[in-house]
């Protein structure tokens, strides 16, 4: 029908041929348009082929590709949005970071740069945007050592460390390339490390100066490890124990620590608990395998809780402990030094108080160390002066004053605190330091009572002495002149007839002259003391004599018990009855309202040490008892003793003198006393079993004269020599008489020749200036040596006397003596041949 | 996650593209949701520089595999 109408109208067809130009520019467009929109999507146009025009229209692909671009665009503006995002953060990071960072082109020009560049650089935002970095930042910098440059030459991230504006900078600059692959810009990061170099430096410093003080210093730092490994050790460390650095590496401390540390591994557990790190002292062991001494404190160390080691510091003391030992010792050594000297000592600071007392100056003043102590020195030191009564200063407190040693002699007394006395010496001397001050005293003091007492006994031993040569010299004087009286009285009696006044009164003289010659007697051996001249003789008549004759005129009288067949003995009469006397005086004084004396007398045999001062043998013990006041007990050891007495008039004389003559007669004495019983003394004197002689007592006139012999007298006194002239003639002797021993031997050598010797000789001992007896005898044995010859003298202190045959004499008379005592000798002497 | 499978192979390259691009169009909201997949069968070999272009532009995530004659082009959310 189109057809039909296409040809009915050419109208319509001219419409139709139109309309179809129209659809076809229609077609034409969408197909451009369509391939336009396929270009931009990227993709070859449609080929005509590939789409019939139905098809085209039906596909719709402009309305798919607009769909299409919705979506780009969506995608484009999602993109867009994030890019945005990432830019802001980019910006903020930028600005915040805390590095500078700078962008610039390749040509080095600032394209933006963020604050902290600003900050580090000092550069204005104004000022430096189109700049050149290089203008700004570095001018000096070489093109190879330019970072920037260095990354765009080598399109590589380049860093480099440089000094910018005095600041020290570690610079990073890393290349931007676009999606061309060339360098738009470069982005530099600017680090500055200044401070954290500096924090280097100054840890380092520190590290050093921590790292000097411990390897100068003379303590020893140890470091050790949980384990006991030794990490860090000091010099002075190893200096003390003799390691090197080398070896500590690998020690522990174990083996430093002394096995005999006893204390050591409790006290390394309590500090690794932590509950411990105080001062402690330990011994340790060098590579020497010697032992230090060291004090110190360990602490542990910890991190997080947990136990790390310990840091030790300790100081040698080795030395430390030497010289305390060594003062320890030294103190210990004066300590005993002090106590042990026989002066007593105290020593004082500053203020007087007492530091140090040894132990005489306790015994002195009754205070001990531990009391004393502290002390103001005048308490314990209470002196007064001896003379009178009143107190003396304390010389410690001028020493302190003054500072100048002083003594004090002689008439101190100090008064202990027991109350007793002691007369004492002392001196003081100021304790000084090393300036000289005066830090304390010494009082160094002895107590001389005992001195005093020996020096006032050795004064009166010496006054006695001198009194004892003048009695002597009297006495021996006054013996030759009571010789001569006795003599001469003697002869006056044989001649005066037994009855009358004349011989009444002769007799009284007699016996004064008696008693004077005891005297003497008694005199010369107070005097002199001398040794006993011995003759056998009867005790029993002896004891009677003299006690009798010591309690006449006094309200004592003495009972005898003396066994009857008592032996006889070797004896000095006049001494042992001297002991007799004084003991019986002694008994007599000890009993001033009266009593008894009893006396004893008897035959005692001893056995070997069965007394302790007598050999084993026959004795006469002679004991004297008394009911008296009794010897104190304190004073029985002392009586003895020369010029001990107990009496107010005694002369300390009497018993001492007792005593040496009994023991000089090889016997001893005893004595037991209580006090308010009385006293016994006993002696035993060595018995002779021989008879004692008994001499002839001529009485009435005198015997038909008929020479017995010829006599020869020596004697330097006259007096002597013409009675004993006298003497010899009555006992029937022819008497010469010779001054001086020359003489005599002239005689005797004379009478000999002449054929008409001497029978004896009786020779003087001493002749003053002349030859005496004791020269002249050797000369007579000389000329005949069957010369009897008889010593005489007054002195028996003479050894010659008690030994007198040794001497070469035959018999003995003593002066002054009796016509019975020298015609017993002479009978004697004579008789022997 | 669905993914949906369009077989266009035979077609030619134009008419290949926007037949893919209507089809992600159709399903973009499902795509970008992460939902679903697209996966387009193909022997065009210029559609496999096309459509990858074209995806990608609309922010699309896509990979291509050659198949044996033919490639198969998986179209998803982006990353």
């Amino acid at each position: 029908m189109a057809l039909s109408s296409q040809q009915q109208d050419p109208d319509l067809r001219q419409e139709v041929e139109e309309l179809r130009r129209k659809h076809a520019a229609a077609m034409q467009y969408i197909r451009a348009k369509t391939d336009q929109l396929l270009t931009v999507m990227g993709t070859s146009p449609l080929r005509p082929e590939e789409l019939d025009e139905n098809t085209l229209i039906e596909l719709d692909p402009i309305g798919i590709i607009s769909d299409s671009f919705v979506q780009v665009l969506r995608h484009l503006k999602d993109t867009n949005e994030q890019l945005q995002v990432a830019h802001d953060e980019i910006t903020a990071i930028f600005e915040s970071a805390g590095m500078g960072i700078l962008v610039v082109d390749p040509s080095l020009r600032v394209l933006a740069f963020n604050r902290k560049i600003e900050e580090q650089f000092g550069l204005g935002r104004d000022a430096a945007e189109g700049m050149i970095c290089r203008d700004l930042l570095c001018r000096t910098v070489m093109d190879a050592d330019c970072p920037a440059l260095q990354a765009i030459a080598t399109a590589k991230s380049v860093r480099r460390e440089m000094d910018l504006s005095g600041r020290h900078v570690d610079t990073i600059a890393t290349p931007i390339l676009d999606k061309n692959g060339v360098i738009s810009r470069v982005v530099l990061v600017y680090m500055d490390q200044t401070e954290r170099i500096r924090a280097q430096d100054d840890l380092k410093k520190s590290e050093e100066r921590y790292r000097d003080l411990f390897e100068n210093s003379t303590d020893l730092i140890q470091i050790v490890d949980a384990n006991g490994s030794i990490q860090y050790v000091n010099q002075a460390w190893r200096a003390a124990l003799g390691y090197g650095p080398a070896e500590i590496a690998g020690m522990s401390i174990f083996d430093v620590v002394h096995p005999d540390c006893t204390d050591c591994g409790p006290e390394f557990k309590s500090i690794v608990c932590g509950h411990k790190g105080g001062r402690f002292e330990t011994l340790f062991i060098t590579k020497e395998r010697e032992t230090i001494a060291v004090e110190g404190s360990v602490s542990p160390m910890f991190e997080g809780g947990v136990f790390l080691g310990t840091r030790g510091i300790f100081r040698d003391i080795t030395e430390r402990k030497r010289a305390e030992a060594e003062a320890a010792a030294e103190r210990e050594r004066l300590a005993v030094t002090l106590r042990s000297i026989g002066d007593g000592v105290i020593t004082t600071d500053i203020h007087g108080a007492v530091v140090l007392i040894n132990k005489v100056a306790e015994r002195l003043t009754g205070w001990r160390q531990e009391e004393a102590r502290g002390r103001r020195i005048n308490e314990l030191f209470p002196l007064k002066d001896e003379r009178t009564g009143e107190g003396i200063p304390c010389p410690v407190d001028r020493v302190l004053q003054t500072g100048a040693p002083c003594e004090l002699e002689g008439n101190a007394i100090l008064t202990g605190r027991d109350g007793r006395r002691h007369l004492i010496t002392d001196s003081v001397a100021p304790i000084l330091d090393r300036e000289s001050s005066v830090i304390g005293a010494v009082l160094v003091f002895r107590d001389i009572t005992e001195r005093k007492k020996l020096e006032d006994r050795v004064n009166k031993t010496e006054k006695i002495e001198s009194l004892g040569v003048l009695a002597g010299g009297i006495a021996h004087d006054f013996n030759n002149l009571l010789n001569s009286i006795i003599a001469n009285i003697e002869i006056g009696l044989r001649f005066a007839g037994p009855d009358g006044e004349v011989q009444k009164s002769l007799a009284r003289a007699q016996k004064a002259s008696s008693r004077a010659k005891d005297l003497t007697q008694q005199l010369l051996t107070f005097s002199k003391g001398g040794a006993p001249v011995k003759k056998l003789a009867s005790i029993a008549d002896l004891i009677r004599d003299t006690a009798d004759f010591g309690t006449r005129g006094t309200n004592v009288r003495c009972e005898y018990e003396l066994a009857p067949n008592l032996w006889n003995a070797e004896i000095d009469e006049g001494q042992i009855s001297q002991v007799i006397q004084n003991l019986v005086i002694n008994a007599v004084e000890a009993m001033p309202q009266g009593g008894t004396i009893r006396i004893g007398a008897a035959n005692r045999r001893f056995g070997r040490a069965e007394h302790p001062a007598l050999a084993e043998g026959n004795y006469i013990a002679i004991v004297v008892r008394d009911h008296g006041k009794g010897i104190p007990r304190e004073d029985l050891n002392r009586i003895f003793e020369p010029y001990f007495t107990t009496k107010p008039s005694g002369s300390g004389l009497g018993l001492a003198t007792t005593y040496s003559i009994i023991t000089r007669h090889g016997g001893a004495i005893d004595v037991e006393s209580a006090v308010g019983t009385g006293s016994t003394f006993s002696l035993y004197l060595p018995a002779s079993l021989a008879d004692a002689p008994r001499p002839e007592r001529p009485t009435g006139p005198l015997p038909h004269r008929e020479t017995r012999g010829r006599i020869l007298v020596m004697d330097d006194d006259e007096l002597i020599r013409e009675t004993a002239g006298v003497l010899l003639d009555l006992l029937g002797y022819d008497a010469d008489l010779a001054p001086d021993g020359d003489r005599a031997l002239d005689m005797y050598r004379r009478a000999q020749q002449a054929g008409a010797p001497y029978a004896a000789v009786i020779m003087d001992l001493t002749v003053p200036g002349g030859k005496g007896g004791k020269a002249t005898i050797r000369q007579l044995l000389e000329i005949d040596p069957q010369a009897k010859a008889i010593v005489s003298s007054g002195y028996s202190t003479d050894a010659v006397m008690a030994t007198y045959a040794q001497h070469g004499f035959a018999g003995i008379v003593v002066k002054p003596y009796t016509i019975e005592d020298l015609g017993a000798e002479l009978q004697r002497v004579l008789g022997k041949n | 996650m669905e993914t949906i499978e369009i077989d266009i192979r035979g077609q030619l390259c134009p008419a290949t593209l926007l037949v893919a691009l209507k089809e992600i169009n159709a399903r973009a909201a499902l795509l970008r949701k992460g939902a679903a997949k697209l996966a387009f069968l193909i022997d065009n070999r210029d559609a496999t520089g096309t459509i990858p272009e074209s995806a990608a532009n609309m922010g699309f995530a896509v990979t291509v595999e050659r198949q044996d004659g033919w490639y198969r082009i998986e179209v998803s959310a982006p990353h």
